[in-house]
């Protein structure tokens, strides 16, 4: 079970050995002892990394009494008991947050975050934590499979890279399509050679959790797309559906600088959603509007602040009378929302400030998503957070490392070209639409016409089983990598992934080591490259000053520095911000709500994400934050409406759109909208291994076709369902036997009033 | 054997309950928490890293139902606004684990004494001891002590997945209790380190799994009886003392946020939390 590293296999990890050796041995002959020897080795966490010596009774080597040359020896490189740390980066979300890996007898065996790393400041979220159940996973894919016939059969990566050689340089490079999740680094940079090479210009950067939206009404109404939110310097955050602490945009990131914001000068928080996220959940105010109505509210609450005069920035008497149009009685009438909340949390912006206003989720997943953020971003604007609350862009130097995020245009862009029949060869890296687009889009049957599809994959995903060839890859933890994350929250950094251990199977590889394998029958120039690492080594030595920040990259030291400390910070590039004020022509309900159809809201937990968490034990068993209901699919539903069609927890109901239906149980709860209905996304695999087959429902798989007519995002929250009872039911199985304390104060609540008066608020 | 035991617990339960001196030992380290439930944003980071850490066992949907869940560290959601049309005021979330109580209540009704109190201020479970009787659960007022109904080994970590396991602590077997330990062979390497460095242990040298991972700092821990802990300001600043329960009346300002759960049982808890402050303004 123990893997002891070999020195014989040229694999990336005993390059790692290699390169401590090589940095063992520029220390020889100087006398350290044995805690600074191991500080000064790309050893992380320094104090932490120490507190690894586990079992001291079995360490042979006592502290001060050993020089370093006796270490040297590969065999010797695994000290049983005593732990390592070692700096790498988290890939289990596109937020890239930096790692620290213990690592005992060769295996890896906890991830913490990564202290140096500026985006989440040594801290993780769950499925950071559960990194390690994704590597170790019972359910990988170990070997080559090529379709033969019918089904996929084992092959050798000879064969299979002679096949995928064959077709990347047969295929006429438009019809060759790559889909991936968002990408970054040397990661992004080799896709983007490989697809030059080909001659393609077909990259499908795909993601269902995204905040396209937010950003291209930045870029529009701001002038910079990925402004700078500074929560903490916020009084008052105003939130349309961003469910900032849990999936929106860097949810460690946002979690370390609410706690700012809730600290010292206590600020109020304030969501509008139709159903409660984990951050509404933190909510002073909840305010469930009528689905789909954010944008009319947003527009409400503009008209309250210039006609009272509260706006601290001029306003146009022509954008006045636009507003003019939101009077009070009208978006009470729309949103549900009292006029005499509307107006408090109106009066909220203008007392409590600096104001902080987002738009999310629920709020942009509209076929005028695009109006509803606008909307909200005059909030911004009038307000005077831009500048303040909302500051410039600050974004990595080197453009062919920075992150090409993910969206849902793009997947509607691909479906589109599938049902043109314009692929021949498709790659899919970190992508299962199979799963994850919805049916309407006839993704799985456009398969169909692809000649040949390419599944790089650690596990058999929907996706790969209808693949032509799967190539098996080595997990983040086995493997090398960059990554500059989209959102820094100030910072320009880029994190490095490295290997925390041998690859527990012989037959999976890096993603970059094929990249650079099949580059190079494409190309002499790559054959240098052995593999990924080499590549990387290269890359990093000729660093351009501008971006080491001064260091010299050829030089030993800077490797060995990137390799402690996991993260190379940078100047980055700052943007500049020109408000533009407009009004937007935001939709209303009326343009699609009928009062027989609930709104269906496939809404994103942090935990099983867009449901590629979902073969995560832990993550399976861990309660959902709001519902507590754990290891299936659950249909969100006001008591009221529950009510009303007669449903108590439990029941299995059938949830109709026009494209699809899926069953599952009814949770009966108040923190959700009477019209809507919501069944969390992330369930209801065909395949994915054991932990997720057939464990609840898919709700992206029946939502309708309907995507924001602006940016081409598909609006995730605009699709209506009838619901009907069946006859079935079962148990609801959730954490803890009540919802309510009964008078036994766990969890008391003081006013933050009170709070002034007794700790001064600070 | 066992009467006398328990007889000779009680007793010094009550001593522990009672006295000024709060407790029998002499206490090299009393280990606690402050949790600050108004930062807590209830996101399952900490309950997610004690699995990880601790050899957790994932017990599936149906022993799920049967309540035989082991997260030793569980995020409690509740509700407070019953009689409105929605939460307005958000959920309240409460990370529970076991308090360490200085006087536990679980502590002297054990026949076999497989769980007691160690010099470090902390309620151990001896595994090799336990027999399996759950007296201990039974009379915990937190509800978190969880009993091993099944062997989950297998089932929990299918290979390769068993790789995993913390090689410091072991995977418990059928039959018997566990619970939060405060991640005590953090705290042992920490002492070991400190030991072989012949320094004492200061602040910040062990830090438990939760602690560590949780996002916004909402998790404080740290040697109560070092004065200048972290955690120890904390408790000051917010007049919550060891020992028997403090009436809010006594304290200088009753509306200051510390608290313990449970406190006017007299369980003497290592865990204080900070009241959820909600703007009633708003
Ligand atoms: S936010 Fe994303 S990158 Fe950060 S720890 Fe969680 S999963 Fe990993
Ligand atoms: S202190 Fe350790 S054992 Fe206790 S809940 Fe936290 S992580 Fe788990
Ligand atoms: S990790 Fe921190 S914020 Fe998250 S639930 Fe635990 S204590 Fe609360």
């Amino acid at each position: 079970m123990v893997q002891v590293i070999a020195g014989s296999v040229i694999s990336s990890l005993t390059l790692t050995v290699v390169e401590n050796i090589h940095r063992m041995k520029m220390m020889k002959g100087v006398k350290v002892n044995r805690r600074s020897f191991l500080k000064m080795l790309g050893w992380g966490g320094a104090g932490t990394a120490l507190a690894g010596c586990d079992m001291p009774t079995t360490v042979t080597l006592e502290e001060g009494k050993e020089e370093v040359v006796s270490y040297l020896s590969p065999e010797e490189y695994v000290i049983p008991g005593v732990g390592v740390w070692y700096a790498s980066t988290c890939t289990q979300c596109d937020a890239g947050c930096g790692l620290h890996g213990r690592v005992r007898e060769g295996r890896a065996l906890k991830l913490e975050g990564n202290p140096d790393s500026p985006l989440n400041n040594g801290k993780s979220c769950m499925m950071g934590q559960s990194g390690v159940q994704t590597h170790y996973n019972p359910d990988r894919v170990t070997s080559p499979m090529m379709r033969k016939g019918n089904s996929l059969q084992a092959v050798s990566w000879d064969e299979a890279m002679a096949e995928l050689g064959k077709q990347v340089s047969s295929v006429s490079g438009d019809r060759f399509a790559f889909v991936s999740g968002s990408l970054s680094g040397h990661q992004s940079v080799l896709t983007s050679e490989l697809l030059s090479k080909v001659g393609s210009k077909n990259h499908f950067a795909y993601e269902t959790i995204n905040t396209s939206i937010w950003q291209a009404v930045s870029k529009d109404l701001l002038g910079d797309a990925m402004p700078v939110i500074r929560y903490d310097k916020a009084g008052v955050i105003l939130s349309f559906g961003a469910d900032f602490l849990a999936t929106w945009m860097s949810p460690v990131h946002n979690a370390g600088e609410y706690a700012k914001f809730r600290q010292g000068e206590r600020g109020v928080l304030v969501q509008v959603e139709p159903k409660m996220t984990l951050t509404g959940g933190n909510a002073d105010l909840w305010v469930p509007a009528a689905p789909g109505t954010e944008g009319v509210l947003a527009l409400g609450i503009a008209n309250i602040i210039v006609s009272r005069g509260w706006n601290k920035v001029d306003v146009p008497a022509s954008v006045k009378t636009e507003l003019a149009q939101y009077d009070l009685n009208k978006v009470e009438k729309i949103t549900g929302i009292q006029g005499s909340k509307i107006k408090r949390i109106a009066s909220l912006l203008s007392e409590r400030g600096p104001a902080l206003v987002l738009a999310g989720e629920s709020t942009v997943g509209q076929a005028k998503g695009y109006e509803a953020a606008s909307a909200v971003m005059l909030l911004n604007i009038i307000m005077g957070s831009v500048g303040t609350t909302i500051e410039p862009s600050v974004s990595f130097p080197e453009n062919a490392l920075a992150a090409k995020q993910g969206n849902t245009s793009s997947l509607k862009a691909f479906a589109q070209g599938l049902s043109d029949s314009k692929y021949d060869v498709v790659f899919f890296y970190n992508s299962n639409p199979i799963y994850s687009a919805p049916e309407a889009l006839g993704v799985e049957s456009g398969l169909d016409k692809v000649k040949f599809k390419v599944a790089l994959t650690m596990f058999p995903d929907e996706t790969a089983l209808k693949a032509d060839l799967v190539l098996p890859l080595n997990s983040a933890i086995e493997d090398w990598g960059t990554h500059v994350a989209a959102y820094q929250g100030g910072s320009a950094t880029m994190s490095l992934q490295q290997p925390l251990m041998e690859p527990l199977y012989k037959e999976t590889k890096g993603f970059g080591d094929i990249m650079i394998a099949l580059l190079s029958k494409l190309d002499e120039g790559y054959k240098q490259f052995p593999d990924y690492y080499a590549y990387l080594r290269t890359s990093v030595k000729n660093m351009p000053a501008e971006l080491t920040g001064g260091a010299l990259a050829s030089d030993e030291s800077f490797w060995n520095g990137l390799l402690q400390k996991g993260v190379l910070k940078t100047t980055g590039v700052t943007g500049s911000l020109t408000a533009t004020l407009a009004v937007a022509k935001v939709g209303t309900p009326t343009d699609h709500l009928d009062q027989t159809s609930l709104t269906l809201i496939p809404s994103a937990r942090l935990g099983l994400w867009d449901g590629r968490h979902a073969n995560i034990p832990w993550l399976q068993e861990a309660p959902d934050q709001i519902s507590k209901v754990v290891w299936d699919s659950w249909a969100e539903m006001h008591p009221h409406t529950a009510a009303e069609m007669n449903l108590k927890n439990g029941d299995i109901v059938k949830i109709e759109s026009k494209s699809g239906s899926i069953e599952t149980q009814v949770a009966i709860t108040k923190a959700i909208h009477r019209g809507a209905i919501s069944v969390p996304m992330g369930q209801g695999h065909k395949e994915y291994g054991r932990y997720a087959k057939q464990t609840g429902a898919n709700s992206l798989s029946i939502l309708d076709p309907v995507f924001d007519h602006k940016t081409g995002e598909l609006a995730t929250h605009a699709t209506q369902v009838k619901v009907s009872k069946t006859r079935k039911n079962q148990i609801l199985i959730k954490m803890g036997g009540s919802d309510v304390q009964m008078g036994r104060s766990f969890v008391r609540t003081v006013s933050a009033d009170q709070l002034r008066r007794t700790e001064g608020g600070a | 054997m066992s009467l006398s035991n328990i007889l000779d617990n009680l007793s010094r339960f009550r001593q522990d309950a009672e006295s000024e001196r709060y407790g029998h030992h002499d206490y090299e380290h009393r280990f606690g928490m402050a949790i600050d439930l108004d930062i807590c944003i209830g996101c399952n980071a900490c309950s997610t890293a004690c699995y990880a850490e601790n050899n957790l066992p994932v017990v599936g949907k149906d022993y799920f139902e049967q309540g035989q869940a082991m997260h030793w560290m569980r995020i409690e959601r509740y509700w407070d606004d019953e009689e409105l049309e929605h939460p307005e005021r958000g959920a309240s979330f409460i990370p529970m684990m076991c308090q360490q109580c200085g006087a536990a209540t679980c502590e002297p009704v054990c026949p076999v004494a497989a769980t007691y109190h160690t010099p470090d201020g902390l309620n151990a479970q001896v595994y090799n001891r336990c027999i399996g009787s759950r007296y201990c659960s039974n009379n915990c007022p937190f509800r978190v002590r969880y009993f091993n109904f099944w062997s989950f080994y297998e089932s929990s970590w299918p290979e390769p997945l068993n790789q995993q396991l913390n090689p410091d602590l072991s995977v418990r077997d059928k039959g018997v209790m566990e619970k939060c330990t405060f991640c005590i062979q953090r705290i042992r390497v920490a002492k070991d380190s400190a030991a072989r460095e012949e320094r004492n242990m200061i602040d910040g040298d062990v830090i438990t799994a939760c602690a560590q991972a949780c996002p916004t700092n909402a998790i404080v821990f740290g040697d109560t009886m070092d004065p200048t802990s972290q955690v120890s300001l904390a408790w000051k600043k917010h007049e919550v003392k060891r020992g028997p329960y403090t009436h809010k009346e006594a304290k200088s300002d009753e509306e200051i946020r510390g608290y313990r759960v449970f406190d006017e049982l007299n369980v003497d808890p290592s865990v204080m939390y900070l009241e959820r402050v909600r703007d009633s303004e708003v």
